[in-house]
């Protein structure tokens, strides 16, 4: 369909590049009125947060005092330091680490191998599978934790992380986001490699799961901040409060320290600040992917 | 020719999928089967398991909390075009190589990544009454008073309506780039090329390739904006009265809080299946939209 020529970057690099630069004059007015809109949404979206960082740096602030405090007067670290060594921070890092990869994994490979069918085989049934996935969609969440509250016991997970994990170990969301992703593949890759000879998982391991890369990377992403953030299900399953994951802890602080403005917002500080640490490293990747299946 | 890929691939696709789907099946399709039964019966904590018929669908609605949670839920549906909307316009805003745009994209998506029990945290303070956002509001002399944003049944609703796209838009932005991006962009370096405008490739490039995206999205934020039940559960808990009561929340409260497994199933079926009807209006809408480009 396209001519591989029109592929190769030096061919078509030198004309974009003079087109470019030949209309930087006019574009400035555009490129000024954009960085104004992406400077508002910045503010709007991270307003918040800064304000509950001021509030955090600033010990003996009272947030329902008018009017309020916006921007920091002092920096302290007082309240950091409380919280750290009130709330054993690291231990809960660490459950929430192991919840989390053990949920990405189950979900990323499950997903992959799930999807796959879906979107690349004909078979009998297929599309019965689609329907059921589909309509499973519609269940309120609310009514599931119940059953699986009762499943999980069944299987004896009560109070252990697999019993977090499993009931969320894949999602029809996933399936359909990896489906999705599958389909954007031409089939020529599937057929080239059967002629190859080799076997359906090869060409599903080494041929097809590298170029959903960037499908892996969103779900990854997702996950992770799910997993990350979950409080209610940890909560139900486990009895021990020093196996629960950050976000149950900070309920739990938030609960028991109201009146202490500080410890919580530094508290909640500290919980987001890992999860945003490493969404920069993963969206890193997902770029990468997205422009590396481009290219590819 | 055909008849025989059929056969071929039967074995190798429900090998691929056994794992999976049997998770599935355990997690997603069993509790919607066995909530039948249950909803059937007047199992709770208390007193004998019997077979109840049909008792639970009739106290429903004649249970004025339910069916005001039942309102308030298919209310929030206003959410989902507006969510949207906005996430397109702002996936398409990102979409451009200009110094410092990764940066941009991050800042919106962080409070995605962040847990509504942060979130939660945050807007209640801000929304209080001697809260920053009352103080920016008279500051710029939009109102005179100190609204109760939260406490006051007028707008409560409305607020958490209003955390739901502050927390989502980045989450559907971040979809609809990568649908973006996934268009060739030798198709706007040609559209450029023909003298198209910016307006013109968005019509007739950004949109209809961009269709399965919206569909996908506009489907999961519809089924999500039903089922709300984090914002109310963490800032609201339902109050002031029933004005945030959805009927997520008010499952949680008869299944979980009081334990009454029977009755709370029965009013997640009848929940299940308003919210297939409304799945079912927009697998129609997008049907009729035309081809599929995937």
């Amino acid at each position: 369909m396209m001519d591989p020529s029109m592929k190769k970057k030096p061919s078509g690099q030198p004309v974009r590049m003079a087109g470019i630069r030949r209309s930087t004059l006019k574009r400035i007015p555009t490129l000024a009125a954009g960085y104004i809109m992406l400077l508002l949404l910045a503010l709007f979206m991270m307003g918040p947060f800064l304000w509950l960082l001021s509030v955090s740096l600033m010990p003996g602030t009272n947030v329902f005092a008018f009017p309020p405090a916006i921007f920091p007067t002092f920096i302290k670290f007082d309240n950091y330091v409380e919280v750290w060594s009130f709330i054993d921070f690291p231990k809960f890092i660490g459950n929430t680490l192991i919840i989390t990869g053990l949920g990405l994994v189950l979900n990323i490979v499950l997903s992959l191998s799930t999807a796959y069918p879906l979107a690349k085989m004909r078979f009998k049934g297929r599309s019965l599978v689609f329907t059921i996935l589909v309509s499973t969609m519609i269940i309120p969440s609310s009514t599931a934790l119940v059953v699986h509250y009762l499943t999980i016991s069944w299987f004896n997970l009560l109070d252990t992380f697999v019993g977090i994990v499993l009931p969320s170990a894949v999602s029809v969301f996933n399936i359909f986001l990896m489906r999705q992703t599958f389909m954007g593949i031409p089939d020529d890759i599937r057929d080239s490699g059967k002629v190859d000879g080799a076997s359906e998982f090869r060409i599903w391991w080494q041929l097809m799961v590298p170029m959903v890369r960037p499908g892996i990377a969103v779900i990854a992403l997702l996950e992770f901040m799910s997993y990350w953030n979950s409080f209610l299900w940890p909560i139900v399953v486990l009895n021990d409060p020093a196996k629960y994951p950050l976000a149950s802890a900070l309920t739990y602080l938030n609960g028991q320290f109201s009146y202490n403005f500080g410890w919580i917002a530094a508290g909640t500080i500290l919980s987001v600040l890992p999860i945003i640490i490493v969404f920069l490293f993963t969206q890193r990747y997902y770029m990468e992917g997205i422009s590396g299946a481009v290219k590819g | 020719m055909r008849r025989r890929t059929l056969a071929s691939d039967a074995l190798p696709a429900w090998s691929f999928m056994a794992p999976g789907l049997l998770v599935i099946a355990v997690f997603v399709l069993f509790p919607i089967v066995y909530s039948i039964p249950l909803a059937l019966t007047n199992y709770s904590v208390l007193g004998e398991t019997k077979y109840v018929g049909l008792d639970n669908f009739t106290r429903a609605f004649k249970d004025d909390s339910f069916v005001t949670s039942l309102k308030n839920s298919v209310l929030y549906i206003i959410v989902v075009p507006v969510l949207q909307l906005f996430s397109i316009l702002m996936a398409i805003l990102v979409n451009s190589r200009i110094p410092g745009i990764q940066a941009f994209r991050t800042a919106y998506y962080i409070p995605v990544v962040t847990s509504m029990v942060a979130v939660a945290l945050m807007w209640n303070w801000l929304l209080s009454q001697n809260g920053v956002v009352n103080y920016i509001l008279i500051e710029l002399g939009l109102t005179n008073e100190k609204i109760g944003w939260l406490t006051s049944s007028a707008t409560a609703l409305y607020v958490l309506m209003f955390i739901t796209l502050w927390k989502g838009l980045g989450y559907y932005m971040m979809l609809y780039l990568a649908g973006l991006q996934s268009i060739p962009s030798d198709l706007y370096e040609a559209a450029i090329v023909d003298g198209a405008s910016w307006t013109q490739r968005v019509r007739h490039i950004t949109v209809p390739l961009l269709r399965p995206y919206i569909f996908f999205c506009t489907l999961i934020s519809l089924m999500g904006a039903i089922r709300v039940f984090d914002e109310m559960f963490v800032l609201t808990n339902g109050g002031p009265g029933t004005a945030t009561l959805t009927s997520s929340l008010y499952i949680y409260q008869q299944g979980i809080t009081q334990l009454n497994y029977g009755y709370a199933s029965a009013l997640g079926l009848i929940v299940s299946v308003i919210i297939g009807a409304f799945s079912i209006i927009v697998f129609r809408f997008n049907r009729r939209g035309g081809v599929n480009p995937y």
